[in-house]
């Protein structure tokens, strides 16, 4: 579904990605863990297509398509779906009008006609309940003044309106609270299926006790440095990254 | 040493040659009225960019246009979708056969200015012209020497008009046009009224023509008029406006001012606070396109305490367009208690685009709260990105924010067919069912 090769990424002129790859199979989680500022969100930046962000070299495929080639609202049409680390607030544009845009922007897309008004509101009362997010927010302009983890819930309430095929889920969990991780989770786990592959950015071992992950990257200095399965989480979690890093530089010297 | 040669006042094709058709029956004192003031343009003449307040707007292309004044309507005027009452003025005269006051309450009068000229002049005399600035400029000092017509509209003492009154102005290709309007809203009084400026031949937007059209508004004690004025001229007409506002105690009048096209639309909109607890609202929405100019002059004039204003202007340009803010705010010594705001917010779509913003404080009280703010800027990059990662194209995406932008004008609006009708413009289909589904 998603193929990464050796991906050289600059953020306005900064090399921040220094030969990435990863591959993600359909209906497969992956788990990408690292310190701060190792490029995570970066690579999530850079498959949903920020403007700003350079491919200098490598190649990223998606269902066989060159990612580079299409626009970010194309990007999502064809199912790619971000979950933002910082979701943006959108003054003046309500959550309905900015989904009901995005639905009928997907299906024109698609050769598809527009969602009927009752439709819409029936679809979107359904995803709402499912991520317990209240009506009264669908009203409210986008992001604007909710808090940290309504804004993450508001990221799933899309996510589900939108049913991607690929979702890269950068840091959802940051700033949730016990319960609303839960929901968030379940909100997730509703909608994993065969097609839909998941690439879930986390500094918390905790979120992959609800999101059980099939492989666990780590990205470090722009650089996937070790992945392994579940277990390798659980290995983060008590000895932090130091070991790694070590390791790496190990292998480095030994070359 | 630099020398400055004054240039010969150039006279314009269009005004009226030798002095213009005479009104039939209009009375002694309007005629008076009409020779003063064509006296005065002699003296003064158009303004042009040496004046600080026409500086930023060429009139060349004004001046050189080849037009004819006008003496009748030739087209019928084309009639929106409303069945509210309605009168209609073509090049400036009225149109009786497409004018429709059905359905309006006692206690008012409601009529054209020819009509009120020969059948109701003393009461027009009291008023009439009463509300125009001391330092008329050209174009008004013409639109008193030259107007014929006009809506009128007096509402007595208490009488509550419920539905809006529709005055559509539709001007044919060729043509100078010189409208006065006069409302006078008596104590206690509600009205609201919808003034729709057009080409006749909308499909065909690139007629050139001048409507230079003024408005006057007499609020009386406790009064409510709230006044739209909704300007789609053709992309190469010139639209001069202005609205004169005089307000008595507890007066409260709200204009809303939306240009929507036009080669060059310019609005002077004035309102003097004369009454105590009296309060003005201004709006104004400016949608600019291609290489059309828009200019909005506005002054609210606090003359005695315990006033409020509140002015929110905002303007959205894309291509070639430019637009002209200025804002004066004028409180008078003894106008203690004023509490006023001026607001003006500029979105640029285009990096050709250019909007000139200046507000213009002169307080000469001491207790008093006045605010403004006045901004320029562009689409934000993150809120585009975002829109886009939802799958919503660069262009609807960029409809959404710019809607969002204006909203917030949109909003203020009171006839729910004005806000629809904004809203589809800007915003397309993205609105549509939007509101009222939950
Ligand atoms: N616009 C930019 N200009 C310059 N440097 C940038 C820009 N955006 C990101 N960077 C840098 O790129 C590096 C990677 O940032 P990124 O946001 O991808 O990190 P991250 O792994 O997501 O970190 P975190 O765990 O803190 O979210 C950081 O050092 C950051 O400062
Ligand atoms: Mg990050």
């Amino acid at each position: 579904m998603l193929k990464v090769q050796d991906l050289h990424v600059s953020v306005f002129g900064t090399p921040i990605l220094k030969g990435l790859s990863l591959e993600v199979n359909p209906g497969e989680v992956h788990a990408i863990m690292g310190p701060n500022g190792s490029g995570k969100s970066t690579l999530s930046n850079v498959i949903a297509g920020r403007d700003g962000y350079e491919v200098t070299s490598g190649s990223i495929e998606y269902i066989g398509k060159d990612l580079t080639e299409l626009e970010a609202d194309e990007r999502a049409c064809e199912g790619i779906f971000l979950a933002f680390q910082y979701p943006v607030e959108i003054p003046g544009v309500s959550n309905m009008a900015m989904l009901k845009a995005a639905v009928n922007s997907m299906r024109k897309y698609r050769g598809e006609d527009e969602m009927s008004a009752a439709e819409f509101l029936q679809l979107i009362k359904k995803k709402a309940e499912l991520v317990q997010m209240k009506q009264e927010f669908l009203k409210r302009s986008v992001n604007e003044g909710f808090s940290g983890g309504e804004k993450k819930r508001n990221e799933i309430l899309q996510m589900a309106m939108l049913e991607p095929t690929l979702a890269l889920l950068d840091e959802t969990d940051s700033g949730l609270d016990i319960d609303a991780l839960k929901v968030v989770a379940d909100g997730v786990n509703a909608l994993r299926s065969p097609e839909r592959s998941m690439v879930v950015v986390t500094h918390y071992q905790r979120l992959l006790d609800y999101i059980v992950p099939d492989h666990v990257h780590v990205l470090a200095n722009g650089q996937i440095v070790k992945s392994g399965d579940k277990s390798l989480a659980l290995e983060l979690e008590e000895r932090g990254y130091g070991w790694i890093e070590d390791e790496v530089s190990g292998l480095q010297e030994a070359s | 040493m630099s020398t400055v040669t004054a240039t010969p006042n150039h006279q314009p094709s269009w005004l009226p040659s030798g002095s213009a058709p005479a009104l039939r029956a209009a009375p002694g004192w309007f005629m008076e009225l009409q020779d003063k003031a064509e006296l005065d343009y002699q003296q003064l003449g158009l303004p042009g960019v040496r004046d600080e307040q026409w500086r930023y707007t060429s009139l060349r292309a004004l001046k050189s246009a080849e037009l004819t004044f006008a003496t009748g309507p030739l087209n019928e005027a084309q009639l929106p979708d409303s069945d509210l009452p309605r009168l209609v003025f073509v090049n400036g005269c009225f149109n009786a056969l497409q004018s429709d006051l059905a359905g309006l309450p006692e206690g008012l009068l409601c009529t054209n200015l020819a009509n009120a000229l020969e059948h109701h002049a003393d009461r027009l005399e009291k008023v009439l012209g009463t509300t125009l600035p001391d330092a008329a400029h050209g174009f008004q000092l013409l639109n008193s020497a030259y107007c014929r017509d006009g809506y009128v509209l007096f509402v007595e003492q208490g009488t509550i008009i419920d539905t809006p009154i529709e005055v559509i102005f539709q001007n044919d290709a060729g043509v100078a046009s010189h409208c006065r309007n006069l409302v006078v809203a008596d104590a206690n009084s509600q009205c609201t009224i919808i003034e729709r400026h057009s080409s006749t031949q909308p499909e065909n937007s690139h007629d050139v023509y001048l409507s230079n059209c003024l408005t006057e508004v007499v609020a009386g004690q406790g009064a409510h008029v709230d006044h739209y004025k909704l300007q789609s001229e053709s992309t190469e007409a010139f639209h001069l406006g202005g609205i004169f506002i005089d307000q008595a105690n507890s007066a409260h009048v709200t204009s809303h001012n939306i240009g929507l096209s036009g080669k060059l639309l310019r609005n002077d909109v004035i309102a003097r606070l004369n009454g105590s607890g009296s309060h003005i609202e201004m709006n104004g929405l400016v949608l600019g396109s291609d290489q059309e100019h828009m200019d909005n002059h506005t002054e609210v004039v606090h003359a005695v305490p315990n006033c409020t204003s509140d002015e929110f202007y905002k303007t959205v340009l894309d291509d070639h367009s430019r637009s002209v803010f200025r804002g004066r705010i004028i409180v008078a010594q003894d106008a203690q208690q004023t509490n006023a705001d001026q607001q003006n917010n500029n979105l640029l779509l285009s990096p050709d685009a250019e909007a000139d913003t200046k507000p213009q404080l002169e307080i000469y009280a001491d207790d008093v709260k006045c605010s403004h703010g006045a901004t320029v800027g562009q689409l934000e990059q993150k809120s585009l990105f975002y829109l886009q990662s939802r799958g919503i194209n660069l262009e609807a995406a960029r409809a959404l924010l710019t809607f969002a932008f204006a909203n917030e004008v949109v909003e203020r609006i009171k006839v729910d067919s004005i806000k629809q009708e904004l809203t589809q413009l800007i915003a397309g289909e993205l609105m549509n069912d939007i509101e009222g589904v939950l």
